[in-house]
């Protein structure tokens, strides 16, 4: 082989006798040096003196060069490419395929990587049904740079090699193995078909090991009713886009309901385009307790207990399958309500759907038999989600043997038991009793910390692994990082225990080769794309006889305790898994807007009763009380949010909260209320004592009604919208022009010169108001985006948020908002007007609930770019407002100017200060940060930019490639349209007749957002459309 | 300004048996004698707070505005509520010594030496608010146009704060050459009379060679009547300019074409209750009751009951127009500053500044000196709360209710008040002791004319 290689020589002696040279390299100097001659003659040594001249030089060169050593710059260790992967150019991204599953969220995804750097999420626009991140899975990719997280394999809490680690383990496992005690192996849903092989080997090789999953919210209920009534373990799926009309009885599907993500098809239903003149929308009842997202989205919803809403859901189910049997009768009110509702659903026919998220099979059954009844199309048939598989009565069981030490070991996965269930307590004395504890784990959380060995788990993003999120639905997850840390996935871990050396690459293509993909389907194509589907027919529903009455008795058992309280997940927070995550616990929840905290939502009229209250304090920022939750013996203090929307006689606590290891100081917020969560039911009984501490609040809205404004969020009914003209619901102001009104975009009225904007590009972001759920997922992809600092609870109590983008969620103070805009006109005198403004301070009990995103208005006549003194803030040829922030000095005078109050500044230096100790101020929290956007400092302005660098990227690319930019590759690129799942936001060029955006700025329901101000914004919305005509009748 | 016979029935405006050469030693007094004790403590006080204002500054500038109360609503509060304050009250020294010269008031004599000094103190401590204000005071002179190397960047001319700092520097500059010239004849005469060559080196220093030639005297009025005519446009513009911080934006109750003369009202209303403030206390102090008289502190309060009435005038105005313009947002704004929750900072500002000046009706009022007293530090607090009600109450609710929430100073904005306050106080003390407070040489001339003793002498012929 050496032979083939060419040699290179220096000197012709070295071609010819490479002896000699080969003497003389070994020898550095050629003639011997005389130094210990020199140094052994003493007498000449003593001899030579230095003079002070000499003295003086040697001084001097000692110091300059003890001077100049000291100057040497920081060493920093990082080595370049020697040889440049073709793929990794320095300044553009590659976008890898990936899907995630943490036993909780599920989402086939892209990751943008920057220099072998994966730095955010996307969608995966390839995926049919889970193909949109929500907001925690866009935060997940910050969950990864955690410095808490485990960095290596732990034995009795002392660092050991993997090796060692191994050999430990298969020694342990053996031993049960020949002794024939049992190991139970806990993990999440598993929804991987190669994991399951993985785990079913195991089992092979260890006889002893019982498999059981365990989801930390279960869905046991819907699960159980499914396979009692079909036959199946999954969770039924549904298709909102075919609703007409859908009947949620407690179910909020736009938030985590069952885990999946329903959201993008519920705004395909929800969005009126007229066709001949008439438009037609989904209509969308909701009966909670809680006021949900999806509440907060319903044409009409009803707040009533859960035990009335199973009362309700069995009037209801009698009323559809005209079965003859006694039920307590519903009060007027409701049975008003619940004949409107009957006549709605069978008007509708198979386009109705009745949703139902009442913890009870019982009211599973007779939900899956209503939409049975009514032969619902929407409820598919040949789909079924498997995102959740947990039983609780397995988990009981196990929970059982494990406090009667009827097992000897366990391995956990993807679980944190001491954390999730309620007595806590006992499960961590039981688990240290046990012989082997084994958690493959990525923090060092509750249960971690109880284990004896402890597997460093990979985040996903360094992992392989295949899903099946939806029977036929096939996805991959595929590293985009080396594992960051000594850390190894679960599924290599079983691999290894189970003494295969395989690695979990090969198993996985195996597996997908073999089994998944068809004979002629290119396994990189299927890794390329990331999601891979087989056609279905029909799966094998088998309809066995229930009986439904049973179900009926045991669901109208009503209970007389005081409160009714419904666990729920937030939408920032879900089980809690990533409460690390600075990202999401700065996040402010959709509803209540309060970030860094859980609480107790409490309805007015109960707070009243109760004595608790919610007020401001002299710098704005909300205040509560406490509230004490009284369940038997168990007692947890909760601060108290007052909710508008809240049924009278029940309360709501979200889970995922109150994590106390594992997590950073600052991230210790809220209290847990898996404590709460008796019986895996999210329904429990308590009572509530007020208590007189004061608890601080960090709610980033502080004003939750809209004082009548009703041209800030244009509204109108759906009967008015089909035939009333434009002019009537969605006017365009008009201004007095020598006594002549005029509408306000009519170019008499302008006082500017204006710019020719038809050449070029020209950016305009639509938003939908109909569309937008309020789901907040752009805002946490704006956040991954843009490098938005998170500022910690106590500025956020200072009205001091960062982000570019908010949600603005507003509740009215009449039934509607329509009234309080009526209210309003109506105003006759100044008393009037001081109790009609009075009054319009407060929600109303059960208030309509509308989202808005604002961000920057871009607007093309821009008040502050006229204020500022040095011209940071100046107007782009493309529509943008811009900022230049090295050239910013910090008068604030363009935010106090700005209408829209979205210009952030910097108060305080946010990266690299140890006062706002978030993953800014960590080396590796600091590897998400975006290259292409700065890192603003101390004392400058900062706002939204239309993602420039992102359009700027785009339009360069297309410049090289030599065509014209693609009609929605702009959509793509500004952070918060790509990450919108019910495309309420589009975004593009409006010179671009193809675009998406210049057909939305032709819709008649846009308006444009103050537009009386003259500012001309380049984002414009779209009026709400309510298709709630007949809400008097109900 | 000649002797100029003055009719039997005014007042005289320098009381006592007054000689030209008691004048002289009467002026001179506070400068050749020791301080005594109240001083050295009223002193130490002010000395006190403006260390400590520097102390809230420095860290300010090492930490980050958001050691302030502000927020993503409420970009400016106590900053720029003080500095308009400042402004305001620097007012009434160019009013006094340039509007009143042209008008030939002598009466103006007593006070202008003083009410221009307030002028430049206070401009200095308005001065400071717009630098540290800034996100990064070290840049702050970007705002300034240098030709410089930093790319094609120039300063933003459509901005008001441009005019601002051109407004505030030509003001400052031209008040203190103003002040400055009608020093040099009294700064002479200290010279001309020091004992000590120090004190008279640093004099003769500071007084130009003023020789007291006619060629000199010449020259000095005529300095002085330009001056005067190139100070009085200034009244109006500076506070015109600072109003339009306000009125050239969009925020309701901000956008109002009424606050120029507003403004400019107000501004000589703080002026003259902060001159006021000031004399008072001085002719007590330094025995000079017997040039700032009963007569100046009564014709001053007639000053501040109309300029306070002016600005009552406004304020309704400004309500009335909210309501028939009919734009909803600027009708809330205005119920919202006086029904919302700073409606108290609301009723403040109009009772010490609408209300209050009216007493000043009742001669019997306008002529106590401890009533007077009172007022003048009313009317202060009055138009303090109106900067604040202005600014604060209009940005903490403006269109979107999303955003609206409230503001609460930190210590630091409090501290950096006091400061100023203690700043400004060290000024004027120092120069209490150390500047001829008295326009000595020009109420010489009017002794003869308006002197107590003259008139009662010609009264008697």
């Amino acid at each position: 082989m050496n032979k083939n290689i060419k040699k290179y020589w220096k000197s012709e002696i070295e071609l010819t006798n490479s002896s000699k040279v080969e003497s003389l390299r070994n020898n550095e100097f050629v003639e011997k040096l005389p130094v210990d001659d020199v140094l052994s003659d003493k007498k000449s040594l003593e001899n030579s003196n230095t003079n002070r001249r000499d003295f003086l030089k040697y001084l001097g060169f000692s110091t300059s060069a003890a001077v100049l050593a000291s100057c040497e710059g920081p060493v920093h260790k990082s080595v370049p490419y020697v040889i440049q992967p073709e793929r990794i150019r320095p300044g553009i991204s590659s976008y890898y395929a990936t899907s995630m599953y943490d036993g909780y969220d599920c989402a086939n995804i892209l990751v943008k990587t920057r220099e072998g750097r994966p730095i955010k999420i996307e969608n995966n626009k390839l995926a049919k049904f889970h193909g949109s991140a929500n907001a925690r899975v866009h935060a997940s990719i910050l969950s990864m740079y955690d410095s808490a997280r485990i960095q290596g394999p732990i034995h009795l809490g002392k660092d050991i090699s993997w090796n060692d680690f191994d050999a430990k383990i298969i020694e342990k496992l053996d031993s049960l193995r020949f002794s024939n005690k049992p190991v139970v192996l806990l993990t999440n849903t598993i929804v991987s078909p190669t994991t399951s092989k993985i785990i079913s080997s195991f089992k092979e090789k260890y006889p002893n090991v019982t498999h059981i999953q365990y989801d930390s919210v279960s869905e046991s209920s819907v699960l159980d009713a499914h396979e009692m009534m079909y036959g199946v373990r999954a969770i039924p799926y549904y298709e909102f886009d075919k609703a007409k009309y859908i009947l949620s009885i407690g179910a909020d599907f736009l938030g985590d309901w069952l885990g999946s993500n329903y959201d993008g098809d519920y705004a395909k239903g929800r969005i009126p385009i007229k066709i001949n003149g008439k438009a037609s929308m989904s209509k969308h009842v909701q009966i909670e307790s809680n006021l949900s997202v999806t509440g907060a989205n319903a044409d009409i919803r009803i707040p009533i207990s859960s035990s009335s809403q199973k009362l309700f859901l069995a009037h209801l189910y009698k009323r559809i399958s005209s079965t003859n049997i006694q039920l307590p009768d519903l009060d007027d009110k409701l049975s008003l309500k619940l004949n409107q509702i009957y006549n709605d659903l069978i008007s509708n026919g198979n386009s109705s759907l009745v949703v139902c998220g009442i913890d009870d099979v019982h009211a599973q059954i007779l939900t899956n038999s209503i939409n049975d009844l009514i032969n619902s199309k929407c409820k598919s048939s040949s789909r079924v989600s498997l995102v959740r598989q947990g039983s609780n009565k397995k988990v009981e069981d196990l929970l059982n043997k494990i406090y009667n030490q009827e097992i000897s070991g366990l391995i956990m996965s993807g679980v944190n038991p001491v954390y999730t269930l309620p007595n806590s307590k006992l499960f961590s004395d039981s688990l240290q009793k046990l012989d082997f504890t084994v958690n493959v784990s990525m923090k060092m959380d509750e249960t971690t910390s109880k284990c004896e060995f402890i597997a460093a788990s990979s985040h996903y993003l360094e992992s392989w692994a295949d899903f099946e999120f939806i029977n036929g639905e096939y996805s991959i997850c595929q590293p985009t990082i080396k594992t960051l840390f000594d850390t190894r996935q679960f599924e290599e871990c079983l691999l290894k225990w189970s003494g295969s050396s395989e690695s979990i690459y090969n198993r996985l293509k195996e597996n997908w080769t073999s089994n998944i993909l068809q004979s002629n389907y290119s396994w990189n194509k299927a890794l390329h794309d990331g999601v891979y589907s087989i056609s279905l027919n029909t799966i094998g529903f088998s309809n066995k006889s229930i009986n439904i009455n049973g179900s009926l008795d045991t669901l109208i058992q009503d209970r007389n305790e005081i409160f009714e309280l419904l666990l729920y997940s937030k939408i920032g927070m879900g089980d809690g898994q990533q409460a690390n995550n600075p990202w999401l616990q700065e996040f402010p929840d959709p509803i209540s807007r309060v970030s860094w905290d859980n609480y107790l939502t409490v309805s007015k009229k109960d707070a009243e009763s109760l004595g608790l209250k919610n007020y401001n304090e002299s710098n704005g920022a909300l205040n509560s009380n406490y509230a004490k939750v009284i369940l038997d013996n168990l007692e947890i203090k909760l601060p108290v949010i007052i909710q508008p929307g809240q049924a009278k006689g029940t309360v709501g606590i979200s889970f995922g909260y109150g994590r106390s290891l594992g997590v950073k100081s600052e991230m210790k917020t809220g209290s847990n209320a898996f404590a709460l969560y008796r019986n895996f039911s999210r329904l429990q009984h308590i009572k509530i004592k007020p208590i007189h501490e004061i608890h601080e609040f960090a709610c980033v809205q502080l004003h939750n009604t809209l004082m009548g404004r009703g041209d800030i969020i244009r509204e109108t009914t759906l009967e008015v919208f089909n035939t009333k003209n434009k002019n009537f619901w969605n006017p365009i102001p008009v201004v007095s022009k020598n006594h002549i009104e005029t509408a306000v975009n009519k170019k008499e009225v302008n006082i500017w010169e204006e710019f020719d904007r038809s050449i070029g590009h020209h950016f305009n972001l639509s938003i939908d108001l109909n569309a937008c759920t309020g789901c907040g997922a752009c805002v946490i992809a704006c956040h991954a985006e843009n490098n938005v600092p998170v500022v910690g609870k106590s500025e956020i109590r200072k009205s001091r948020d960062m982000h570019w983008l908010r949600i603005d969620r507003y509740y009215s103070s009449d039934t509607s908002f329509l009234n309080d805009t009526k209210n309003k006109e109506d105003i006759s005198g100044l008393s009037d007007s001081l109790t009609v403004f009075g009054e319009m301070e407060d929600p109303n009990e059960n208030p309509q609930v509308v989202f808005q995103p604002v961000m920057c208005q871009h607007c093309n006549q821009a008040p502050c770019e006229t204020v500022c003194p040095v011209a940071a803030s100046s107007h782009g040829r493309q529509g943008q407002n811009h900022m230049a922030y090295n050239r910013c000095v910090g008068t604030r005078y363009c935010a106090n100017n700005c209408p829209y109050k979205v210009r952030r500044f910097n108060w305080f230096l946010y990266n690299n200060n140890d006062e706002f100790d978030f993953n800014m101020n960590d080396d590796l929290g600091k590897m998400v940060l975006n290259p292409d956007v700065v890192v603003r400092s101390r004392g400058v302005m900062e706002k939204c930019s239309f993602c420039i660098q992102s359009t700027q990227a785009v339009i360069l690319k297309a410049k090289n490639q030599g065509r014209e930019v693609d009609k929605n590759e702009f959509n793509d690129a500004c952070a918060c349209s790509a990450a919108c799942s019910t495309g309420a936001m589009s975004f593009g060029d409006i010179n671009n007749e193809k675009s998406e955006v210049y057909k939305r700025k032709k819709d008649d329901r846009v308006y444009h957002l103050l537009e009386y101000v003259g500012t001309k914004p380049n984002v414009f919305y779209h009026t709400k459309v309510r298709n709630n005509d007949n809400i008097k009748s109900i | 300004m000649g002797s100029h016979y003055e009719a039997p029935i005014r007042e005289p405006l320098v009381t006592g048996n007054k000689t030209y050469h008691q004048i002289s030693v009467d002026v001179a007094r506070p400068i050749e004698g020791a301080a005594n004790k109240q001083w050295w403590i009223v002193f130490g006080i002010a000395l006190i707070l403006f260390l400590w204002g520097i102390v809230c500054i420095i860290y300010t500038i090492s930490t980050g505005i958001g050691t302030w109360g502000l927020n993503k609503t409420v970009g400016w509060a106590w900053d720029i509520t003080n500095f308009v304050w400042w402004v305001g009250i620097g007012h009434a020294g160019t009013l006094i010594s340039a509007v009143l010269l042209l008008f030939r008031q002598k009466w103006r004599m007593g006070i202008n030496r003083s009410a221009e000094a307030m002028t430049i103190f206070s401009v200095i401590q308005a001065g400071l608010f717009p630098i540290i204000h800034m996100g990064r005071p070290w840049l702050a002179y970007w705002i300034v146009p240098i030709p410089n190397t930093f790319g094609s960047l120039w300063v933003n001319f459509n901005s008001p704060l441009l005019w601002d700092v051109f407004a505030i520097s030509t003001y400052l500059t031209v008040s203190l050459v103003f002040w400055w010239t009608g020093l040099l004849p009294d700064f002479a005469m200290i010279r001309d009379r020091a004992v000590k060559p120090f004190q008279k080196k640093i004099y003769s220093l500071v007084s130009f060679g003023w020789s007291g030639r006619a060629k000199d005297w010449q020259r000095f009025e005529e300095v002085s009547l330009v001056l005067a005519g190139l100070a009085t446009p200034l009244v109006l513009s500076v506070h015109t300019i600072v109003s339009f911080d306000f009125a050239t934006s969009v925020i309701p109750g901000w956008h109002t074409t009424i606050f120029p003369p507003y403004f400019v009202a107000g501004a000589i209303f703080s002026g003259f209750a902060m001159v006021q403030t000031l004399l008072i206390v001085m002719r007590k102090v330094c025995n000079l009751e017997d040039y700032i008289t009963v007569q100046h502190i009564e014709l001053m309060n007639i000053v501040i009951m109309i300029t306070g009435s002016i600005v009552g005038c406004a304020y309704i105005t400004e309500l009335f127009i909210a309501w028939y313009s009919g734009v909803e947002y600027e009708q809330y704004a205005f119920l919202n500053r006086a029904t919302g929750p700073y409606w108290w900072a609301y009723w403040a500002m109009m009772t010490c500044n609408v209300f209050s000046p009216q007493f000043m009706w009742v001669k019997k009022l306008r002529t106590s000196i401890v009533f007077s007293f009172v007022i003048s530090i009313v009317v202060n607090i009055g138009m303090w709360f109106e900067r604040f009600v202005i600014i604060v109450t209009s940005l903490h609710r403006d269109y979107l209710p999303s955003s609206w929430t409230m503001f609460s100073p930190s210590f630091v904005d409090i501290g950096i008040f006091l400061g100023t306050i203690g700043f400004f106080f060290v000024l004027f003390l120092l120069y209490a002791r150390t500047f001829p407070v008295i326009a000595q040489a020009e109420v010489k001339t009017i002794l003869k004319s308006s002197g107590d003793n003259y008139k009662k002498l010609r009264d008697k012929k």
